[in-house]
């Protein structure tokens, strides 16, 4: 039989490709693992919150963070630099997780210290990262990324309102229970299909429900900052946000 | 106002209004942004489907070829099964070139990839059967039009899957010929020779490194492997036996139904 018309050219050049992918494969892989290890540092450090009074969170918590995050900007400043070379879509899914764990943090470390959101644009400043790029082919943060970030901000916090009532901090919980009502009424603007963001979002209302339950025990007792008020209506949305972040006045042994 | 969701569960809960957040220009920021998103990736789905079915009947009608190695028949190509379809592939590339342009090329890859895949299986196999060899994915990637993306994964699997229509084709026409395909120049071996080759080329392939059609790759090569492998055993049985089969018939036919072919 005469031999057969296929050309092997083809499939060296399906090798060269295949190969040359699992080199970028493995160099974005390294960068991100020591993303993961720095991030799991910074996350540590986050989580003493939960046994931290509110008035040492800064030596406490604040401080030793800023070093941590600060390689951590440092390292996505190289993966930006090594990913920026590739198409944005194909590799992302590799390093997305690490970079909402990042914006998590972030999101977080700001609302304990302002009690507000941290809006995409100013996480985008303090990574040194663009957000939502649409016409060019770099690497940037996504919606979705800082979306999830939030949702994950939300589970931490929702944690933290009973334990900061633990740590003697009563208006922890009214501005926690604030905060994460606000959110949810922005989550609820989202016409979200069947995804993970859409799923994460649903616990949103859990969460709300957790925090009010913790207000709702303080106001029981008597136990919330005396000029705000316990029920949920909108005079309280403007009085809840000038409860000092250290407020000891009500503390009561427990 | 504006963008109030309707609530599944009934009337919205009492107690607070939406406007009181402070992060409602935000979130309609994002959804604007989210909705655009969707919206694209809807169509190019659509669009998808739509050149995977085309691509569908593109291959049935091209099973009909009687001679290898030669150029598609006109009445063939002129039909209407094979231009229309034809013409809406093209329509449909072109409709969704716009929404795969710069880096939405690889933000929608996974939703146009089946359509490029069925795609992909029709040309290989259109130009398989005109010429015995295989089209490069750089003349591949200009069938398709408007400079859309053809990742090598899509060629890949495409050219994968196209060997289960190789198969079909030499199998129908060896029982309605009793003869393997082959051209009739004499150049370029037949169609056993040829998907053999096929199928050590593809086996020689190590995709430990890739990122993408690694995962598919082990099913469709066990297909490819079972595809060569039956046309192996057609053509031994049809080496062996030969004279004393009926006409059209061939091992594993259902014989419940009527022998030999319609021609198209």
């Amino acid at each position: 039989m005469a031999a057969s018309n296929i050309d092997p050219a083809i499939f060296e050049h399906l090798q060269a490709k295949i190969d040359e992918e699992g080199r970028i494969k493995d160099e974005l892989k390294d960068i991100i693992q020591q993303l993961e290890k720095q991030g799991r540092v910074t996350q540590s450090i986050l989580s003493r919150i939960h046994n931290t009074p509110t008035g040492q969170l800064g030596p406490a918590v604040f401080q030793p963070c800023e070093k941590s995050i600060l390689t951590q900007i440092h390292l996505v400043k190289i993966l930006s630099d090594i990913a920026s070379k590739h198409p944005f879509y194909k590799w992302n899914n590799l390093w997305t997780r690490e970079m909402q764990n990042l914006i998590f943090c972030l999101q977080l470390r700001h609302w304990l210290a302002h009690q507000e959101l941290e809006t995409i644009e100013q996480v985008g400043n303090e990574l040194g990262v663009p957000i939502n790029v649409k016409d060019r082919d770099i690497f940037h943060l996504t919606i979705e990324e800082y979306l999830l970030a939030l949702t994950s901000t939300i589970d931490e916090l929702t944690r933290l309102a009973p334990n900061a009532v633990t740590l003697g901090d009563f208006s922890r919980p009214l501005q926690i229970s604030k905060f994460i009502k606000d959110i949810h009424a922005g989550f609820q603007l989202l016409n979200l299909k069947n995804d993970t963001l859409r799923r994460r979002s649903d616990g949103i209302k859990y969460a709300v429900k957790k925090v009010e339950d913790v207000v709702y025990d303080l106001s029981l007792r008597g136990l919330l900052p005396k000029q705000t008020r316990s029920d949920d209506t909108p005079a309280e949305a403007k009085g809840g946000a000038g409860a000092p972040a250290s407020d000891m006045d009500s503390e009561v042994s427990l | 106002m504006a963008g109030v969701k309707r609530y599944r569960d009934g009337p919205k809960p009492q107690g607070r209004t939406d406007v009181d957040s402070p992060y409602i220009p935000m979130f309609e920021n994002f959804r604007a942004e989210l909705d655009e998103h969707h919206d694209r990736r809807e169509k190019i789905i659509k669009a998808s489907r739509d050149i995977t079915a085309s691509s569908k009947k593109i291959i049935f009608a091209l099973q009909r070829i009687r001679n290898l190695g030669e150029k598609i028949p006109t009445p063939i190509i002129k039909s209407k099964e094979y231009s229309q379809h034809t013409s809406t592939i093209h329509e449909r590339f072109v409709s969704v070139a716009p929404d795969l342009k710069g880096i939405n090329a690889y933000r929608y890859q996974r939703q146009i990839s089946p359509g490029i895949q069925e795609f992909m299986e029709a040309v290989l196999f259109r130009h398989y059967l005109e010429t015995q060899s295989i089209l490069s994915p750089s003349e591949a990637a200009k069938l398709i039009s408007e400079n859309i993306l053809l990742p090598e994964d899509d060629y890949v699997l495409g050219l994968f899957d196209m060997t289960g229509e190789l198969m079909k084709y030499a199998i129908t026409q060896m029982a309605t010929n009793g003869e393997l395909p082959a051209s009739r120049t004499g150049g370029g071996g037949n169609i056993l020779t040829g998907l053999q080759d096929l199928r050590t080329n593809l086996e020689a392939l190590d995709v430990s490194g890739s990122y993408g059609v690694g995962r598919n790759i082990e099913q469709k090569m066990s297909t490819t492997r079972t595809s060569v492998e039956k046309v192996e055993n057609a053509v031994y049985s049809m080496t062996v036996r030969g004279k004393e089969r009926p006409k059209g018939w061939n091992p594993g036919m259902d014989t419940s139904r009527p022998v030999g072919e319609v021609e198209g």
